[in-house]
């Protein structure tokens, strides 16, 4: 048939074809013979040979600078000892050799293996910091302990480590939710913990590399399969000024408290300082446990920062705001005064001046230089709870002032309001004449304080606290105040240092302006001085006020706890940091004067 | 008259499949357990489909031919708009959790087409019109595979031109031409197509030692893994290649790989004896093929399956530069899992459907 005839060349084709596949395997199959049986054996030692690990390449975090180019935070060069997991062979034995080496005890070292890992193949940062004896002493035994490998890394280092400790912060590992909610971490990775070094996490990490390589059975490293680069992360420039910082803590001594020094025309924040502090060097690593539960249980506790964190009742230091609302609400005349007597009788009780003997005829001028109490309770009895809650929420006291750094505290203004649902009780009078001295429901952090304060030296803008000069810093409000009424406050404020019966007299040698205060703990008994107090219920010492008196530039907030009386311990600490930041400006007055002035050159069009 | 299925083909098919899922289940802790799964539905499914499309008519696959093609063109020309992308190729259509790879399936139409259009031929030799239009058929969807780009994918659409151009009859002095016309387009690949990392695995062909932990890192670990298997392997899940992930792709370019690490010499021989058998048959099916299109058809089909077994192995075993071509039946993936069950089925329905006595 027709179609037969026409099919037999294509099958003679196809044979062929056939024939070349079978071919094709035929020789497939030799070569596997060839692999599987006559080379089997070297490629099995191949095999054993031939690890293929998963290398973290560790980011260099950027450094961080204070406001003249110091470094308050950079990297240093270090020995790391990695241990690849899936290939330990004896658990026992590596934990043994890694003790006798010196490079931990063995349950430390033996709850860092069973910590949660990142895949099969991650190593486990098991020793960190290692000195070159030690590194020494591993890599002698490297054949018996493949699994162990010697790396270079980073050491966050902090030269100013017990100045800075809360203002730059420190490093930590990341917690389980951190690794979980998917950035970029691993489970050695560190991360800030407080201060700038967790605010601005994101900017300093960089982001981490890895290599793939291959090493042999004794741990030599063979060949590197492939690479992804580290991304470093970025330098930050505080607006910290580590001379001034350094100043607050040599002024504050052995005493706990807390220093701010704010900019009062920016935010900016100059001088950060929280005592006791500790040294933020301590925590850089991965396996300082011990080291921070010490401090965490340390009753000093020296981890809180004081500035943002502690709030304390602000005593005197409030007066200026309660002038301030009096004047502006109208409930004060500008020739309003009282008599002082050493106290006065109010809603059935008596409430007492600081001043025994009484102050005589106080206006408001001399009420701030005087800090006369007398002239507080009256005012504050005429503006009533809501006016003066309303006008200490103005100028910030009751909120975070948004300085960004740690879980920063509100502080308290008191309300009948925030009586009954927080304290379940009703307002009293007498809790009003209270707080128009700042006792009582009243709690402010020093940088609280600060910012109010520099609010009344800029002329009336609550401006922001911030650290990082990069921040757009002029996110300040206006607090629209009556010129003339902040004028006459400044001018108590002024007197308070100057005058001849200033309570902050002995810092009238300094151009500065500022108030003084005493909260009390526990109320004074009668016949009992400060002095005669055991330390634990001695009042808190405050001085607030700013330098210089024309165009200020310095706010300076001065926290001692317990220390006593504002005039005699925390006025002098306030004045040896003014006098260190006009002798520094003076210092760099010609490095200012330097700096080119940016301007913006057009192209004609 | 029907004739019925040939079990030999059946049983090649249900012992690579076994071979595949045993091999998924093996290195599932690396790959992840939800492969076996997949792999285990679209098998099933893949046999089922085998058996119906062996029993449409042989000629309706005649008749349908220029509606697959068209078809095949327009969804190659989609997926390039609308198509999802996979580490840089867009070959992919999501529908719904399943992803549909046309670029196989396509590749199965162009072999309908090819043969139905040398199927009407009656001439002992090919003519210079014909050579032109199979050629064009065949390099259209395959310069769509490779805009994707999926150069692999696109490999494997060569072998229904040589073959179709080799049954039909091209003269010998035309094998000379393209003989010489591959050598020039070679050069010129080499120089203007080719990216380097395509490069580095031609040389390292040449060279196994040249890189062994850049280009050549993946040869090397193949070869070590298949090596690794000696005579009876390691056992399945315990080859320390596919285990500690040295092996790369090992679910689907090198599968092989993991499949001889575990069952050595004597399952490399055993799989490689299951795709004869596959081959073998697909051949003796052509061979009694009693049209003209059913013997192309069916010849087309085998020289692809037979094309991508020795390409893949040849990779493998280090004998040819890694392109991305998996190996059918056994490599993880159901669109090209389907596919290949489908033309299994289209060959079954050429043996079923020849005449008796012929």
């Amino acid at each position: 048939m027709d179609l037969r005839e026409d099919l037999a060349p294509l099958k003679r084709r196809g044979a062929a074809l056939t024939l070349i596949v079978l071919a094709a395997l035929g020789l497939l199959h030799a070569r596997l013979a060839m692999l599987q049986i006559i080379e089997g054996g070297r490629w099995r030692t191949l095999a054993e040979n031939n690890r293929v690990r998963r290398v973290p390449v560790e980011a260099a975090r950027g450094r961080i600078y204070d406001r003249r180019g110091a470094v308050l935070a950079e990297n240093v060069p270090t020995w790391q000892l990695l241990l690849f997991p899936d290939e330990v062979e004896d658990v026992e034995r590596t934990l043994l050799f890694l003790a006798r080496t010196g490079v931990g005890d063995i349950s430390t070292l033996r709850e860092r293996l069973n910590a949660p890992r990142w895949g099969p193949l991650a190593p486990i940062v098991i020793g960190e910091d290692l000195g070159w004896e030690l590194v020494a002493r591993l890599r002698a035994h490297q054949s018996d302990h493949p699994e162990l490998s010697v790396l270079a890394g980073f050491r966050r280092f902090y030269p100013f480590g017990r100045l800075t400790a809360h203002a730059v912060g420190y490093l930590r590992l990341p917690t389980v939710a951190e690794l979980e909610a998917g950035r970029s971490l691993l489970p050695t990775s560190l991360v800030g913990a407080i201060g700038v070094e967790e605010q601005r996490q994101a900017t300093l990490a960089g982001t981490d590399g890895e290599r793939w390589v291959v090493s042999s059975a004794i741990g030599q490293q063979l060949g590197v399969v492939r690479e992804l680069p580290s991304q470093p992360g970025r330098d930050l420039t505080l607006t910290l000024d580590i001379q001034l910082q350094a100043a607050a803590a040599e002024a504050l001594g052995d005493a706990s408290g807390a220093v701010v020094v704010l900019d009062p025309r920016t935010g900016a924040v100059r001088a950060l300082y929280s005592a006791p502090s500790f040294d933020a060097n301590r925590f850089v690593g991965r396996l300082s446990f011990a080291d921070w539960a010490a401090l965490r249980d340390d009753p000093q506790r020296p981890l809180q920062d004081r500035c943002t964190q502690g709030v304390y009742p602000p005593g005197s230091t409030i007066k200026p705001f309660m002038a301030m609302a009096g004047l502006s609400e109208g409930v004060i005349g500008p020739g309003w005064g009282v008599n002082c007597s050493g106290s006065v009788v109010l809603f059935g009780h008596p409430f007492r001046c600081w001043q025994r003997g009484g102050h005589g005829s106080v206006g408001l001028e001399r009420s701030l230089e005087v800090s006369c109490d007398v002239f507080y309770y009256l005012l504050g009895q005429r503006l009533g709870i809501d006016a003066i809650a309303s006008w200490l929420n103005r100028f910030g006291f009751g909120r975070a002032t948004g300085i960004g750094i740690g879980s920063e505290a509100s502080g308290l203004v008191g309300t009948p309001e925030w009586s009954r649902r927080v304290r379940h009780q009703p307002w009293y009078p007498g809790t009003t004449v209270s707080v128009s001295i700042g006792q009582g429901p009243v709690d402010a952090t020093a940088l609280q304080l600060a910012r109010a304060y520099a609010a009344l030296a800029n002329g009336g803008r609550l401006v922001r606290p911030h650290l990082v000069a990069d921040s757009d810093a002029d996110r300040s409000e206006d607090l629209h105040l009556d010129p003339d009424s902040l004028n006459r406050v400044v001018r108590g404020l002024t007197a308070a240092v100057h005058g001849s019966e200033g309570t902050a007299h002995r810092l009238a040698s300094l151009p500065m302006a500022g108030k003084t205060g005493t909260a009390q703990v526990v109320a004074l008994q009668e016949g009992v001085t400060v002095e005669e107090m055991d330390t634990r219920f001695r009042h808190h010492a405050w001085f607030v006020g700013w330098a210089p008196l024309d165009q200020p530039r310095w706010v300076v907030a001065v926290l001692v706890e317990h220390g006593g009386g504002g005039a005699g311990v925390a006025a002098p600490v306030a004045g040896k940091i003014v006098a260190a930041a006009l002798a520094g400006e003076a210092e760099d007055t010609h490095v200012d004067a330097a700096a080119p002035v940016e301007s913006e050159h057009g192209t004609p069009n | 008259m029907e004739h019925r299925t040939d079990p030999w083909l059946l049983l090649a098919v249900v012992g690579i499949l076994s071979a595949s899922l045993a091999t998924l289940q093996a290195v599932a802790q690396v790959v992840g357990p939800r492969l076996f799964t997949r792999q285990l539905i679209w098998g099933a499914a893949g046999v089922v489909l085998l058996w119906l499309l062996s029993r449409v008519h042989v000629t309706v696959y005649e008749r349908l031919a220029p509606v697959f093609y068209a078809g095949a063109v327009l969804a190659l020309v989609a997926v390039l708009v609308v198509g999802e992308a996979r580490g840089g190729t867009r070959g992919w259509f999501a529908i719904g959790p399943v992803t549909v790879q046309p670029s196989e399936f396509a590749r199965l139409a162009t072999a309908f087409i090819v043969a139905a259009w040398l199927g009407k031929g009656r001439q002992r030799r090919l003519s210079a019109r014909d050579t032109l239009i199979v050629t064009g058929l065949v390099l259209l969807p395959t310069a769509l595979v490779l805009l994707e780009p999926d150069l692999g994918v696109a490999l494997t659409y060569l072998p229904l031109l040589a073959a179709a151009l080799w049954l039909g009859g091209l003269p010998a002095r035309a094998w000379v031409a393209i003989a010489l016309l591959g050598v020039l387009a070679t050069l010129g690949a080499w120089n203007m197509v080719l990216k380097p990392y395509q490069k580095d695995r031609v040389l390292t062909v040449l060279d196994p030692e040249r890189d062994p932990y850049g280009a050549g890192y993946q040869v090397r670990q193949s070869k070590i893994a298949v090596g690794s298997g000696s005579l009876l392997g390691q056992g399945l899940g315990r080859g320390s290649q596919s285990a500690l992930r040295f092996l790369p792709a090992q679910h689907t370019d090198f599968i092989f790989a993991a499949w001889a690490e575990a069952t050595g010499f004597v399952g490399s021989t055993l799989l490689l004896l299951a795709y004869a058998v596959l081959l073998v048959r697909t051949a003796i099916a052509a061979l009694a093929a009693d049209t003209r299109h059913g013997l192309i058809l069916v010849g087309l089909i085998g020289a692809w399956l037979a094309f991508q077994v020795v390409v893949n192995l040849g990779m493998v075993v280090g004998w040819l530069p890694t392109t991305g071509i998996t190996l059918p039946l056994f490599s993880y993936g159901g669109s090209s899992l389907l596919t290949t069950c489908a033309a299994l089925g289209v060959v079954q329905s050429v043996w079923r459907y020849r005449l008796v006595n012929q």
